[in-house]
C-alpha cells in the first residue's frame, strides 16, 4: 500500500491565464489515516487545493497523486473521486434526492453496483453517521448538521478512503458543528483519512495535524500545539488562535509559569488548579 | 418607537404530517437604539421571527407592531415597513449584481422616488457607515472585492434605505476570522454612530458575547431566556442542554469555578479573565 494517500508535488495553479497563482508551489504529503485541518484566510488557496486533490481543477504546474493515481490522468478521474470524496459548505447544494436513503444510493447506483450491495452500503453508511432512523425522511426537513452527516454518508457509500470537507460547519449551529466533528473523529478512528478545511480554530485543534495557508503558500505545518503557539504569526495571516491559547500567553506575559502550547481548556484548568 | 411582537404563533405545513409550530407564544419588545442578539439552535424559529418583523411572513396568531404600525393590517404599508426594518440575509453577497459598488447600493433608493442628489448622498453615507472610503470604492466592481468587503457593500445597500432597524442574519458565516472581525468592528461602529437598532442573529457565541447589550435565546419556538450576555452565559449548562454553546472564555471560567478556583462568574473577555486569574493566583501564593 502507499504510505501517502495524497502526494502533492510542487503544484501551482491559476484560474486564468493572466491572473495570479492561487496556489504557488505547494508540496504536501498526507498519510493514510491522518486527520489534517487546513486553515487560512478567504482566498488563501485552501479550497483551490481541495479541488485540485479531487481533480475538479488540474494543476497548472506540478503533479498530484491520490493513492498513486495522477489527478491529470482523465482515465482515473472517477477512481480518484471515489477514493477522495468531497463535502461542501452548503448542505442544500449537495443533496440530490427527495428521500435520504435514495440520496445515499445515488453514488453507488452510478457505479453500477448490485442492488443488494447498494442496500447494504446505504444502511452501513447511515448507521456510521448515526442517521439510520432518518432514512425515509426528505432531506430538506433535516437540520443542517443532519444534512451534512447525510452528505458524509453519501461518500462513505462509495467506500472512499479519504474525505475532504470544505468548511462543512460554516452554516451550522453549535450542536450541528459538534455532530459533524464527532462523526469525523469516529470515521478517522475507523481508519478514514480526513482533510478538513475550516475557519474554526476549535475544530482545527482536534486534528492530528494543522496546515496554515497564506496567499497560496503553506506557512505552518505541524501538530496543533506546534502551530497555535505562534499567535502573532497566525494573526498576521488573518486567522485566530483559540481563546485559551491567547489567555495562556497573556498570563505568561504577566509572569505565570505556564507552558506556551496550551490549546485546550482542560490543560489550562488542570495546571491552574494543581 | 419599538418593534413589538405579541403572543406570536407561527405554524407551517398546516394540514400535513410535517405540521410544525415554529413560534409558540412569543412576546418580544425591541427598543429604538438597542443592540440585540438572537441565538438558538437550527429550527428554533430565529429566521421565522425576523421575517415577521419586516412583513415577509405573517404570523398565524398574534400581532407584530413596527414603530406603531401593525404589520400585515394594511398591505400598502408593507413597503414602508420593509424600509423601516432592513433585513440582511445570509450570504448577502450573492445578491450583488451591479457593475459598480455605487450602483449596487443605489438600487434600493432608486425605487423610492428620491431625487438623484438625495440618492447620491445616501449611497455615500451608507458606504461610509460600513467603513469604506467612498471615492476609492464607488467605481469598483463588487465582484473584485474580498468576502468581507462584499458583505459590507450588501449591508450598505440596506442602510441606504435608511432603516430604523437593521437585522443581520448570520452576517459572518463562511468568513475567515479577519473578515469576521472586520464586519463586527464596522457594525459596532455603525451602531455607535447612528441611531439604528441592530438585531444580530448568530451561531457564534463569542461574537454575541462581544457585541450585544441584550441576548434573546429561542428554543423550540419559544423565548427561553433573555438578559445581558453576562447573565445568559452564566447559564452554561442550560445553554448546552438546548444545543448552544458558550464562548471558550466562559467555559474556562466555569471549569475553574467547578474545581474550587475562586473566580467570579460572568467573565466574557480574555482581559477580564486574565485579571481575575492573576488575583486568585496571588491569593493562593500568599
Amino acid at each position: 500500500m502507499n504510505e501517502y494517500i495524497i502526494k502533492i508535488d510542487n503544484v501551482k495553479f491559476k484560474y486564468e491565464k493572466n491572473s495570479d497563482y492561487a496556489v504557488k508551489g505547494v508540496s504536501l504529503n498526507i498519510k493514510e489515516g491522518e486527520f489534517t485541518a487546513i486553515i487560512g484566510h478567504n482566498g488563501s488557496g485552501k479550497s483551490t487545493l481541495a479541488k485540485l486533490i479531487n481533480s475538479i481543477l488540474l494543476p497548472s504546474e506540478g503533479r498530484i497523486f491520490v493513492k498513486g493515481m495522477d489527478t491529470s490522468d482523465d482515465t482515473k478521474l472517477w477512481n480518484i473521486r471515489q477514493t477522495a470524496g468531497m463535502v461542501f459548505q452548503n448542505p442544500d447544494n449537495q443533496l440530490v434526492a427527495t428521500i435520504v436513503e435514495e440520496d445515499i444510493a445515488f453514488g453507488p447506483e452510478n457505479l453500477g453496483i448490485e442492488p443488494e450491495e447498494i442496500r447494504k452500503r446505504v444502511d452501513d453508511s447511515l448507521n456510521t453517521v448515526g442517521m439510520y432512523e432518518f432514512r425515509k425522511r426528505p432531506p430538506h426537513l433535516l437540520s443542517g448538521g443532519q444534512k451534512q452527516r447525510i452528505a458524509i454518508a453519501g461518500i462513505l457509500a462509495l467506500n472512499s478512503d479519504c474525505i475532504i470537507l470544505d468548511e462543512p460547519t460554516a452554516m451550522l449551529d453549535p450542536s450541528g458543528r459538534k455532530e459533524v466533528m464527532e462523526t469525523l473523529k469516529k470515521l478517522n478512528a475507523e481508519g478514514k483519512t480526513i482533510l478538513l478545511i475550516t475557519h474554526y480554530m476549535d475544530e482545527a485543534v482536534q486534528a492530528d495535524r494543522v496546515i496554515v495557508m497564506d496567499k497560496g503558500n503553506i506557512k505552518l505545518d505541524g501538530t496543533p500545539k506546534e502551530v497555535f503557539r505562534n499567535i502573532d504569526e497566525i494573526k498576521k495571516y488573518g486567522l485566530d488562535v483559540p481563546q485559551v491559547t491567547e489567555l495562556t500567553q497573556e498570563l505568561i506575559k504577566e509572569g505565570l509559569n505556564l507552558p506556551s502550547d496550551i490549546i485546550e481548556v482542560k490543560e489550562l484548568v488542570d495546571i491552574l488548579c494543581q | 418607537m419599538p418593534i413589538k411582537a405579541e403572543n406570536i404563533k407561527y405554524i407551517y405545513s398546516e394540514g400535513t404530517p410535517f405540521r410544525t409550530l415554529a413560534l409558540d407564544n412569543v412576546n418580544i419588545k425591541i427598543d429604538q437604539g438597542e443592540f440585540v442578539g438572537i441565538i438558538g439552535h437550527t429550527g428554533s424559529g430565529k429566521s421565522t421571527l425576523i421575517q415577521l418583523f419586516n412583513g415577509l411572513e405573517s404570523a398565524t396568531e398574534g400581532r407584530v407592531e413596527v414603530d406603531g404600525i401593525l404589520v400585515g393590517e394594511d398591505k400598502k404599508k408593507l413597503k414602508l415597513i420593509r424600509q423601516t426594518v432592513g433585513l440582511v440575509f445570509q450570504y448577502p453577497e450573492y445578491q450583488l449584481f451591479e457593475e459598480t459598488v455605487a450602483k449596487d447600493v443605489a438600487f434600493g433608493p432608486l425605487n423610492l422616488d428620491l431625487s438623484q442628489e438625495e440618492i447620491d448622498v445616501r449611497v455615500k453615507e451608507a458606504l461610509e457607515l460600513v467603513g469604506f472610503n467612498y471615492n476609492k470604492i464607488k467605481d469598483a466592481s463588487p465582484f473584485e472585492l474580498s468576502g468581507g468587503q462584499k458583505r459590507r457593500v450588501a449591508i450598505a445597500g440596506v442602510l441606504a434605505m435608511k432603516p430604523n432597524y437593521l437585522i443581520l442574519d448570520e452576517p459572518t458565516a463562511g468568513l475567515d476570522p479577519a473578515g469576521r472581525n472586520e464586519i463586527f468592528h464596522q457594525i459596532k461602529k455603525l451602531h455607535e454612530r447612528s441611531n439604528v437598532t441592530v438585531i444580530l442573529v448568530s451561531h457564534s457565541m463569542e461574537d454575541i458575547a462581544k457585541l450585544v447589550d441584550r441576548v434573546i435565546v429561542l428554543y423550540k419556538g419559544k423565548v427561553h431566556m433573555q438578559g445581558t450576555p453576562k447573565e445568559i452565559y452564566s447559564e452554561a449548562d442550560e445553554l448546552e442542554r438546548i444545543g448552544l454553546g458558550i464562548p471558550q472564555i466562559a467555559s474556562i471560567v466555569r471549569e475553574l469555578r467547578n474545581r474550587g478556583f475562586n473566580i467570579k462568574q460572568g467573565i466574557l473577555t480574555i482581559e477580564e479573565a486574565k485579571e481575575e486569574i492573576l488575583k486568585e493566583v496571588k491569593r493562593r501564593n500568599v
